[in-house]
């Protein structure tokens, strides 16, 4: 062979291998309503900014016939690309090569591209089409998975890890994406779950199908292992692209400050909050009214929606935002959306986020499943993850901080930098009927009219403590200050923590309340 | 945003106006065991029923054989008493939480 002949070998060879499973396997992914991992990786990134490695590797299986097959690619596609210009390492498994089952080989490129993420510091993503372990590599194919999973493990809080659940993920498979960061699944085709229908109809009679078992409504409203929601793939590429524009892409980098915009908004931010505390609404009318071109990227935006998470930008610099959410059983705290807050929390630490917290809770759910559920566990992880952050933490009261719900959320006394109240504010030890009904439970039982001497019981204890001026006054809070000073306030303060420094105790790690 | 069902919430004797989510929806009520009903712990397959109605039994004793997870599971009496029924058989199909055995 020539070289011109050798070259044109190549071309050809390349050209086989990347045709994954053949035509009539491509057709049948179609027909499935799924585009191919080519297509899903030159959707996800920036035109022609793909280079792919590992094109040729092949298995090295013996049993079961495996000798003869060629696997192309061995089921999975690495490369390098680029989203908005900046670096990203890609793997996608493809399921017309034997339903991107994961063989050793088929780990190791997913490994190698993990490696070289880690090596760039770049994020990682992972699109996961695959019907699971390779049954015909047997142990093999359990070692590549381990090795997958110690990989996530390590890259945790250093690169932005993104699992993409486009098909099925199920057994172990499952593991790699629930050790990241972020999770996307997309209508009727992420399909999540450790055993699935099949095998739970043979051991306990029960009959489901997949979507009500795992599907991306489950996980996105129900189980919380999912991040983000979307109708199609188009759809779910585009959350992962802005998603990426706001964060930082590894835990050296910090945040790179973007010509500042203001709110657009048009809710005034004097009239979102009722005053009355018992009355609800929409806590994410407060932060578009503080963020940059109002724009929020929510995070687990149908789990737990008594609280919020997401990033804005503030002066053209990312934070995080966590928001109780009267909307939702009015913004308490339970098992759920602890958990939610306090991964995040953690998040924006291990990425030097700034968090802005805005409270306004009664405290937390009463009743059997939540004490059963273990909320006191659940929801100490939430002061934990609190107070072991050392990112700027800014803290703005908006109306009802009441017991524990106070305490839990970025107070002062888990070390917050800046607190701040609205003059709707009420920070005190509960609300101002149950506080006056056991405070004054002589007073009104021995009046001549009890229901009278509680209501007035009530409107004096509101006088005097629903308010943030008592909080004010021990310095608890630093400002109580107008809702319309919010931003500015919050630009200052974020000015002021930019190079804060706060020494960690010297330990290897801590014990969260896991 | 979904319109979700309009519902209260009461703590510390204030009644809060909210919405509901679908979780909170699907949660079920707290209902009090009994503890002279002996439920299934485990989903799986009836393979033996050791006692009769009647019958006079300690705890500890076996009552009978589950077969889950590939597992013969033995399911002993929590306290002892007399049987008062029997609400399975060899060979049925039992989910978790199901009534096996009550006590009298």
């Amino acid at each position: 062979m020539n070289k011109n002949e050798k070259i044109e070998a190549l071309s050809k060879k390349r050209q086989e291998v990347m045709l994954g499973g053949g035509e009539k396997a491509i057709q049948k992914q179609k027909d499935s309503g799924k585009l191919t991992a080519r297509e899903r990786i030159d959707m996800l990134l920036d035109p022609d900014s793909f280079n792919e490695y590992d094109l040729f590797v092949q298995h090295e299986a013996k049993d079961f016939g495996m000798m003869e097959k060629v696997l192309n690619g061995d089921g999975v596609i690495i490369g390098t690309g680029t989203i908005d210009q900046r670096p990203v390492c890609v793997f996608a498994q493809d399921f017309t090569v034997v339903g991107g089952s994961l063989g050793y080989m088929h780990a190791k490129k997913i490994t190698k591209i993990q490696d070289v993420a880690m090596r760039m510091k770049v994020p990682c993503i992972g699109i996961n089409d695959s019907g699971g372990a390779r049954i015909q590599e047997g142990v093999s194919a359990l070692a590549g998975y381990g090795e997958i999973f110690y990989r996530n493990t390590q890259a945790s809080g250093v690169i932005p890890q993104i699992s993409v659940i486009l098909g099925p993920c199920a057994g172990g498979a499952v593991y790699s994406p629930a050790l990241t960061d972020y999770v996307f699944v997309v209508d009727k085709v992420s399909k999540m779950f450790i055993t699935g229908p099949e095998v739970i109809k043979t051991v306990l009679g029960e009959e489901i199908s997949q979507e009500d078992l795992g599907g991306a409504r489950v996980h996105s409203e129900i189980t919380g292992n999912a991040h983000f929601f979307a109708h199609d793939e188009k759809e779910c590429f585009q959350q992962i692209r802005d998603l990426l524009a706001v964060i930082p892409h590894n835990n050296k980098e910090g945040i790179i400050k973007k010509e500042t915009k203001k709110p657009v908004h048009n809710i005034d931010i004097n009239s979102v909050v009722p005053v009355d505390p018992t009355k609800p609404y929409d806590v994410r009318d407060v932060i578009k009214a503080i963020t940059d071109k109002s724009e929020f990227v929510e995070v687990m935006e149908k789990f737990a929606q008594n609280i919020v998470i997401g990033f804005g930008r503030i002066d053209g610099k990312t934070v995080g935002f966590v928001a109780n959410q009267p909307y939702y059983l009015a913004g308490v705290l339970d098992v759920d959306c602890s958990d939610k807050a306090a991964r995040f929390i953690r998040y924006c630490d291990s990425f030097n986020i700034p968090i802005v917290t805005l409270v306004d809770l009664p405290g937390y759910l009463p009743g059997v499943d939540q004490e059963h559920s273990g909320v006191i566990r659940h929801g100490a992880k939430l002061l934990y993850s609190y107070s072991e952050a050392t990112v700027p933490k800014i803290t703005v009261i908006l109306r009802k901080a009441y017991g524990g719900g106070y305490i839990a959320m970025s107070s002062r006394h888990l070390n917050a930098d800046f607190v701040y109240a609205w003059p709707t504010a009420e920070i005190a030890v509960m609300g101002p009927q149950g506080a006056a009904n056991i405070i004054f439970r002589k007073d009104i039982m021995n009046a001549e009219n009890p229901e009278e001497m509680r209501k007035q019981k009530v409107e004096e204890y509101k006088h005097r403590f629903a308010n943030p001026y008592v909080a004010a006054a021990k310095g608890y809070v630093d400002s109580v200050i107008e809702p319309a000073e919010t931003r500015d306030m919050l630009v200052h303060a974020l000015m002021i923590c930019e190079n804060k420094d706060e020494i960690k105790t010297d330990k290897k790690h801590g014990i969260p309340p896991f | 945003m979904k319109e979700l069902k309009n519902i209260s919430v009461q703590i510390d004797d204030e009644v809060y106006e909210t919405h509901s989510t679908i979780a909170f929806d699907k949660k079920k009520k707290w209902i009090c065991p009994d503890d002279r009903i002996i439920k299934s712990i485990i989903p799986g397959t009836i393979i033996d029923v050791v006692v009769n109605e009647g019958q006079k039994v300690d705890e500890g004793d076996i009552i009978l054989i589950i077969e889950a997870m590939k597992m013969n599971n033995r399911i002993a009496f929590t306290h002892s008493g007399v049987v008062d029924k029997v609400f399975v058989s060899t060979g049925d199909i039992v989910a978790r939480g199901q009534d096996l055995i009550s006590l009298k």
